[in-house]
């Protein structure tokens, strides 16, 4: 009885393989998710420019940048969302709401910076609003967006009776046409963002305070962290970001619509969790989420470009979704219910 | 049916409350309309009022049992866009319908299944999980139908859609008996408690010898195939389906369960509300319909009422669940 005790004890202290140390030790280290994922999207680049000739071409790259800023916008919003336990089911309808103030303003003959802050004052309004019901009143995150999405893309309805806007202003449809070394503007504004956004995070007081929210809500509130306000930043932040959202859309389109925003809000959503970020929050990075809405588009573009009918593609980016998620869940020996 | 919980008998309490709460709105509401537009209470408009919540009260039953396991699906409408399409193109292709309707509640079934496998297999959290399998369903099935609407369907079909009886058609008899198996199911059966324990807490329920796997597989599984009785008479009060239909339905769903008072964080919600809930948010949307609102401001009303549900339901319990009970997930 003793020796085989001692036998098992052996096989516990030296454990079985290499491949298993390996694997032991991968397990361990951070997140993966991002890698597996930059990983698959370097391998299905080389296969599209392998069977496509247009895929390395320097316009595919700059089309497939502006709608790529405009989903990683709402991304950086939702990024913080998400890192502080919540959800934000609105943005489609915020995007919606802002993008018709734009047209209304335009009908006004505002000059564009008046259109533009406009537009971001009812983002910031209608990102404030969330904020309130969910910050100050702790009312829960999914619900309030719930209703308050259906509010927002009705709103939207209301303000433009149905209607689409146009003639918009040159200096607004600049967003779309300017250019920096080739690069359009709307992704040098994304990754501008998308820097102030990792500064937030890492080096401010309200960074730390969103992920210790987060990570458990209740030692947040017990250790005297400004909860409530916050919360408040983060929503209206997903608001103002919103917002320029609406602005780019309208200059990249030259139009107005209230539902301009559909899908905009799974795509932010399935981005940061393709990331690697867990849904239930206290973990945020911007790089995971550049990768993780990056891949997705760059996969939509490059299955345009190998005739991929649209529907099909839409099958496919979702399943990359599953997989990667899977995939990272079963690497990182998640055994944890997690919603 | 009234809830008994395996929460405290404060817990209980509160529930009432908030039913009482929502039967009150509906009782102002109906006051109002019964000063404003007499004609709602028409036995004609309360027929089509009770058409109009058939297929709602029939998917929130199912979303309510998935509420309860501590889940959510925002895959259902893809569900129901899917079964409403085989239904269709199987019966279009002159397969009876003895063929076509099994297979079309097995279709629903099984796409609940999927979501169940990845939510109890591999551990993907619910939200990720279905929004995902929305995509892939959807794409799928629009792939196959190519955006092409099926705009005639089998006979058959049209007379289970027809009304009868006054106004009223089967939709209405099958709400009915869904809701009253669901009742059954949840406070009699053993699967049925164990819904509500497991999602209460996944580790109490796991000490107690519940299995995780059980209450997940019940609560898709049984959400997809209520989306499929669903679908039938989405099909067949609707009279042509195509791909994209029912797109964003899953959350008119969550919304009138969240009207119903039940806690989107699982173990707590009842039918009475759930009910309640979907004839608040039906009879608000025909009301709006009468008093000749334009359609622009019907989303608003309903935002605005969903918000208040909202406060009024969840404002009191989320803060003593803070402090009382740390969420072993979170």
């Amino acid at each position: 009885m003793t020796s085989s005790s001692s036998v098992s004890l052996g096989k516990f202290e030296n454990p079985q393989s290499k491949f298993a140390k390996r694997m032991m030790r991968l397990r361990q280290s951070g997140n993966l998710q991002p890698a597996i994922v930059s990983l698959l999207v370097l391998f299905f680049c080389i296969y599209a420019g392998y069977r496509s000739g247009d895929f390395w071409s320097a316009l595919n790259w700059q089309l497939l940048a502006q709608p790529l800023a405009e989903a990683g916008l709402v991304s950086l919003g939702m990024m913080f969302v998400i890192a502080c336990g919540g959800i934000d089911l609105s943005v489609g309808a915020i995007v919606g709401v802002a993008a018709v103030t734009a047209g209304i303003a335009t009908q006004h003959k505002l000059p564009a910076p008046a259109i533009e802050s406009a537009a971001l004052a009812a983002g910031i309004l209608c990102g404030a609003f969330n904020g309130i019901l969910i910050g100050v009143l702790r009312l829960s995150s999914i619900l309030v967006t719930l209703g308050s999405m259906i509010l927002f893309s009705g709103v939207a309805l209301a303000l433009s009776n149905g209607n689409s806007f146009a003639g918009f202003p040159e200096s607004l449809l600049w967003w779309n046409d300017a250019t920096l070394l080739g690069i359009p503007v709307e992704f040098l504004l994304f990754l501008a963002t998308g820097a102030v956004a990792a500064i937030l995070l890492r080096y401010t007081l309200w960074g730390h305070y969103v992920i210790a929210i987060g990570s458990n809500p209740i030692a947040a509130r017990y250790s005297g962290y400004p909860v409530a306000l916050t919360l408040f930043g983060v929503y209206t932040l997903q608001g103002l970001l919103c917002g320029m959202t609406g602005i780019l859309l309208v200059a990249r389109l030259a139009s107005a619509r209230a539902d301009m925003g559909q899908g905009l809000m799974l795509m932010a959503i399935a981005a940061v969790v393709l990331g690697g970020a867990p849904i239930v929050g206290g973990s945020a990075s911007v790089a995971a989420t550049l990768i993780g809405v990056a891949a997705f588009y760059i996969v939509q573009d490059g299955l345009l470009l190998l005739d991929v009918p649209p529907f099909v593609q839409y099958a496919l980016t979702s399943a990359m979704l599953l997989v990667a998620v899977a995939a990272g869940n079963l690497l990182r020996g998640n055994c944890e219910d997690r919603r | 049916m009234s809830s008994s919980l395996s929460a405290s008998e404060r817990s209980r309490l509160t529930f009432h409350r908030h039913e009482t709460k929502l039967a009150t709105l509906l009782f102002v509401l109906g006051i109002g309309l019964a000063i404003t537009a007499p004609r709602f209470f028409s036995s004609v408009n309360l027929a089509l009022l009770a058409r109009s919540m058939g297929v709602l009260l029939i998917l929130s039953v199912g979303m309510l049992n998935v509420i309860l396991a501590g889940g959510i699906d925002v895959s259902a409408g893809a569900i129901l866009a899917v079964v409403s399409v085989v239904l269709v193109r199987l019966g279009n292709h002159g397969l009876p319908a003895t063929v076509v309707l099994p297979l079309g509640l097995l279709t629903g079934a099984g796409l609940g299944g999927v979501n169940a496998a990845l939510i109890a297999e591999l551990r993907i959290p619910p939200i990720v999980a279905t929004l995902g399998t929305a995509g892939l369903f959807r794409g799928l099935l629009l792939g196959w139908t190519q955006g092409e609407w099926e705009s005639s369907i089998p006979p058959w079909l049209n007379a289970i859609g027809s009304p009868r009886w006054g106004g009223l058609d089967v939709s209405v008899l099958a709400a009915a008996l869904a809701m009253l198996a669901a009742a059954w199911i949840l406070h009699r059966t053993q699967i049925g408690r164990a819904l509500f324990r497991f999602g209460d807490s996944p580790i109490a329920a796991a000490r107690t010898g519940i299995s995780p796997r059980q209450p997940i597989y019940f609560a898709y599984i049984s959400l997809g195939l209520l989306t499929a009785i669903g679908a039938l008479f989405y099909a067949a009060q609707l009279g042509a389906v195509q791909g994209n239909a029912a797109n964003g339905y899953e959350l008119t769903v969550i919304a009138a369960i969240v009207l119903g008072g039940a806690d989107i964080l699982g173990g707590r919600g009842s039918l009475f509300g759930t009910f309640l809930g979907v004839l608040l948010l039906c009879s608000l949307q025909q009301a709006l319909v009468l008093l000749h609102v334009a359609t622009y401001w019907q989303n608003i009303a309903t935002g605005a009422i969903v918000l208040l549900g909202v406060i009024l339901s969840s404002a009191p319990r989320l803060q003593r669940k803070l402090v009382l009970q740390q969420s072993p997930s979170a």
